[in-house]
This record gives C-alpha cells, sequence and structure tokens, in this order.
C-alpha cells in the first residue's frame, strides 16, 4: 500500500491531476498522515528512550533457578493461547511461537465498499487477509544474582493484504506489514498468567 | 404489503426504492469480500487474535489435554513423534528437556484450480519477516489456510503421571472440536499401549 | 527490404540484441577478500573477556532485543546469531544482522557482528561502534 501511496504522492507531484490523482489522495490520506520519514542507518543501532521502557515492558524476574520449569511453563502458557512453536534452542533458552490468523477487518471492508462507490467501481482496495503473530521469549539468568532468572517476551505481527483492482490493473496480493506489539497490558495479561503457572510471582526491573 | 397499503405510499417511490435497493445490493455485491476473503472470519480490530478469552483459553485445554498414567517422558515422546509421523507431519521441533514436539502438514484446500503455484515452494515460512517490497503474488497467500499446524506438549503432573496437550491450528484458527483431538489421542494410546484420561 | 532506414533499425536491433546477449563474467577476485572488506571486518569485530561462551550468546541475544530486533535463530553449537527488524518507523527498509560468538582464548570471546541494510552491507563503522556499545552494557553493566 505504502509503495502505491509513494506512486500517488510522486504521480500528483509531477502535476498529473486527474480525477485518479484526486481520490489517490483521498485513499491514502490516512497513510499520509504517517509519513515516512527517511532512518539515518547509522542511528539503527543507538538505543533510544522507547529502548528501556519496551525492555522494562517486556521483563520480568523469577526468584528460580530452574530454567527448564520457566521455558517449559512459558511453552504452556503460549499454547493456552492458541501458539504453535517454531523454535525452542535450550542451550540459550530461546523459545519462538506463532499463530496464524484471519487478519480481515469489518472496518476496512466497510471502507473498501465506500471507495468502490466513490470511484465508480475503478478502484477495488485490497484489505488485510491474513496474520502471523509471533512471540519471541527467552530465558536469561542474571548475573550478579544466581537465584533469578529473567524472562523477556516481544510480541509482534505481520499482517498481508488481499488482492484488489485500481483501473482494470490487478493490485497483486501480498503487501506486508508489520507492527511490533506495544500495548503493556497485553505484557501484563501473559506475565501474570506464567505468574500463576510456575507459582511464583514475577515482578519488574 | 399492508405497511405500503397502509402508509398509501405511492406505486413509482416503492419501484424507486426497489431499484435503488437492487442497485445498492449489486454494488454490495461487488465491492465485497471475494469468496477466499469470505473464508476469514471477520473481526472489527483484528489485534484481539493476539490474546484469547479466558473461557476459550478454558474450553480449549479441556479439549487438547490428557493424563497418561506413566512417568516415561522419553517413550511418552517418542510415542507422540510417531504419532505424528503416522499422521503425515514433517517435524519440526522435538525438545526432550521442555518435552515440546512440533510438527506441519499441508491439506490442500485452496488455489487447486490454478494448477501447481511455483512461488509457494520459494517462500520460506520459517523466517518471521517475508520480505516481499515489489514482488507480491498469491505465492503463500492463497496457500496459508492450507497449513496445519500441531504442536505437543508434555508435561509433569504430579509423580505419577503426565499431562499430554496437543493444539491444532487449522485454516487461520486453532481447532476447538474435540473430536479431531480425541481421535489424535486414540491414535496416541495405541502407541503407548496405555490409557488415557481426561483432565479431571 | 529497400528502405535503407529499415535497414538501420535491423542493424541497430541487431546491435541492440547483442549486447543483451553477453552475461556479466564473474571477476577473478569475486571470492577473495579486498582491503575493504578486510577494514570492515576489523570494524565488525570486537574481543571481550568472558569465559563461557553460551553467556556471551545470551548478551548478544538481550543487546538485540534492546535494540528491537526481532531474533530469528539461534544456533548454540555454532555460536550464531541472526534477528532481523524493520527500520523503525520507517517499513520499507529492513535491518538484518548475524553475529558469531567464538571462543578465542580458553577466557576471551571473539563477537563478529554483520549488519544488513535492505541486501547491502553497512559499511559504517560508527554503526558498529554502537552496536558493540549495547553489547558491552549487556555484558557487564549490572542491572537495577
Amino acid at each position: 500500500m505504502r509503495i502505491i501511496t509513494r506512486s500517488f504522492e510522486r504521480k500528483c507531484r509531477q502535476g498529473v491531476k486527474s480525477v485518479g490523482c484526486t481520490v489517490g489522495s483521498l485513499l491514502f490520506a490516512m497513510q499520509l498522515v504517517g509519513c515516512v520519514t527517511q532512518t539515518d542507518p547509522a542511528e539503527l543501532l543507538l538505543l533510544t528512550p522507547e529502548s528501556a521502557q519496551n525492555r522494562a515492558m517486556q521483563i520480568r524476574l523469577f526468584e528460580t533457578e530452574n530454567q527448564v520449569e520457566l521455558l517449559s511453563a512459558s511453552a504452556a502458557v503460549l499454547q493456552d493461547l492458541g501458539f504453535q512453536i517454531e523454535e525452542s534452542v535450550l542451550e540459550v533458552g530461546f523459545l519462538r511461537a506463532t499463530k496464524e490468523r484471519s487478519a480481515r477487518e469489518y472496518g476496512q471492508d466497510i471502507g473498501r465498499f465506500f471507495m468502490f462507490i466513490l470511484s465508480l467501481g475503478k478502484y477495488y482496495m485490497p484489505v488485510d487477509l491474513h496474520q502471523k503473530i509471533a512471540a519471541t521469549l527467552v530465558v536469561r539468568p542474571i548475573k550478579e544474582s544466581q537465584t533469578r532468572r529473567e524472562v523477556r517476551i516481544m510480541f509482534y505481527r505481520v499482517v498481508w493484504k488481499g488482492e484488489g483492482h485500481s483501473d482494470n490493473q490487478t493490485i497483486p496480493p501480498g503487501e506486508q506489514k508489520m507492527e511490533m506489539i506495544r500495548d503493556p497490558v497485553l505484557y501484563q495479561q501473559f506475565f501474570a498468567k506464567l505468574s500463576k503457572a510456575v507459582f511464583l510471582e514475577g515482578f519488574t526491573i | 404489503m399492508s405497511i405500503v397499503s397502509t402508509l398509501r405510499i405511492p406505486a413509482t417511490t416503492i419501484k424507486g426504492i426497489s431499484l435503488a435497493l437492487g442497485l445498492n445490493l449489486t454494488l454490495l455485491l461487488h465491492g465485497c469480500p471475494m469468496p477466499y476473503e469470505w473464508r476469514h472470519e471477520g473481526q472489527w480490530n483484528s489485534q484481539d487474535q493476539i490474546w484469547l478469552s479466558e473461557q476459550s483459553q478454558v474450553k480449549l485445554r479441556a479439549a487438547q489435554s490428557r493424563v497418561f498414567d506413566t512417568t516415561d517422558r522419553r517413550r511418552t515422546l517418542e510415542g507422540i513423534v510417531a504419532t505424528l509421523q503416522d499422521l503425515g507431519f514433517i517435524i519440526e521441533v522435538v525438545d526432550e528437556d521442555l518435552g515440546l514436539i512440533s510438527g506441519k502438514k499441508f491439506v490442500p484446500l485452496e488455489g487447486r484450480n490454478f494448477g501447481t503455484d511455483h512461488s509457494y515452494h520459494l517462500y520460506n515460512d520459517q523466517r518471521l519477516l517475508i520480505f516481499t517490497k515489489a514482488y507480491r503474488s498469491w505465492g503463500p497467500f492463497l496457500h496459508r489456510s492450507d497449513l496445519v499446524r500441531l504442536t505437543v506438549s508434555v508435561r509433569q503432573r504430579n509423580e505419577t503421571q503426565l499431562v499430554v496437550r496437543a493444539s491444532a491450528q487449522f485454516y487461520l484458527r486453532a481447532i476447538e472440536d474435540p473430536v479431531p483431538y480425541q481421535q489424535f489421542f486414540r491414535a496416541l494410546e495405541q502407541a503407548l499401549f496405555l490409557e488415557a484420561q481426561r483432565v479431571p | 527490404m529497400t528502405d535503407p532506414r529499415r535497414w538501420g533499425v535491423v542493424v541497430i536491433a541487431g546491435v541492440l540484441a547483442l549486447h543483451g546477449c553477453t552475461t556479466p563474467q564473474p571477476k577473478p577476485d569475486l571470492l577473495a577478500p579486498t582491503e575493504a572488506q578486510m577494514k570492515i571486518r576489523s570494524m565488525q569485530t570486537r574481543e571481550f573477556d568472558v569465559k563461557d561462551r553460551s553467556e556471551a550468546m545470551r548478551a548478544v541475544i538481550a543487546a538485540l532485543q534492546d535494540l528491537g530486533f526481532i531474533i530469528e535463530r539461534a544456533n548454540e553449537p555454532l555460536g550464531l546469531v541472526t534477528a532481523e527488524r524493520f527500520a523503525e518507523p520507517n517499513y520499507f527498509d529492513v535491518l538484518g544482522i548475524t553475529v558469531t560468538v567464538r571462543q578465542e582464548t580458553p577466557d576471551r570471546m571473539m563477537i563478529r557482528a554483520n549488519a544488513i541494510y535492505n541486501n547491502l552491507p553497512i559499511e559504517d563503522p560508527k554503526v558498529y561502534q554502537n552496536f558493540f556499545a549495547t553489547l558491552q552494557r549487556s555484558l557487564f553493566i549490572t542491572k537495577e
């Protein structure tokens, strides 16, 4: 979608003023709000203020020496939530689990319907169709304390769109969007369930 | 009919309304999801899929878990691997220490009318991020609903029992129907020569 | 075919076609390290006073997670970690990183990072400095 947005922008800038252009701008107005800024690669490996915040959200400490139990309980909690285990590397305490679900949203269906009418049947907007929700989990001993382990989990999802068409041209499916899940409530819920499963209170860093 | 007669709406208006309705319906059908899209369940916010409500968690757990009167994890795991192989699953994860086994299998449900889709085989589903910046196709997408995934975990219940839990994903959903699990556990019972009990 | 212009078109088309036919030949040094690569390698590599390899790997994973990476693979026997992320807030560009951990001497660990930005290796030394600074913290600075 954003690639198309770009080309629309370009076309508009080039002065190709047409109905299509106006409609196009309208269509992607929502996307344009979050205008794409180029990131300097040199800054990509720098810690940002959000890093510390995310860290605190994603990590809980548990008073246990039993890494296997923590991992096994985490896997059980993830299984409870419908996740499928994709990879497990016990030596570094790493687990990866995913679930694939439908991503169809009514709002988008309605939006597409109105766009279809407004564009007089010329534009059939691709909508979100499929998503892969993933969690990576790492259990790590804490250096200065032999009896504690930290559990860090990160949730994120990748969403793919289906196909559409615009002016008899098919828009191929498969456009992808990724999203890190930064909703603290979700992380709290996960750790609450994990605490219950290991009969231990998890505490924040 | 009675409403029309009591309200005394002129016939032309009714004709107009029905025409508008008909037009709307056609447009609706056009602007609506294709059959393949229809088969994806809709929701207001797709982020809701990340979590699962407590009720469905409890329901799922009951359907998916069985207790075995054994403490031999190794043998149980071997039995599970054998059962998965019998069922035609490709095993991807076996972790003996964590008691985890996970596999996948493809049940062709979609896209048969187009013949073989070669791009599908180029798609590496083990990668978390699939970067298709310019190239797009139905490749993985028309087939993702074909993917069946199954994760089986073995955990100690008490000194004499193990809990085996099997959870499966089919057509972009978690299988909630207890029957497929019953069949799985029957096959596992035969592989282990043990009777399984429901979790009380 | 008497029209000379037609012949011109044919000749031009032929020349163009021939041009398109030559495949680029691999240079003899395709698989040989160049000087520039050697320079990058020294930027990408750092040694740390750590005895335990799995501890070093866990620190690498933690550092990458702090930087917002998604861990894709972690292979303990090979000492290999691969991770990926989008160049947020921009979701077009992709940043991948492969980190290898090797036991140099019994109490020193050699850690090498290869960062790739949209399939091209990053050659900016600052990027690697930043990464190793984060790793340093993850390895040695005690939390809380």
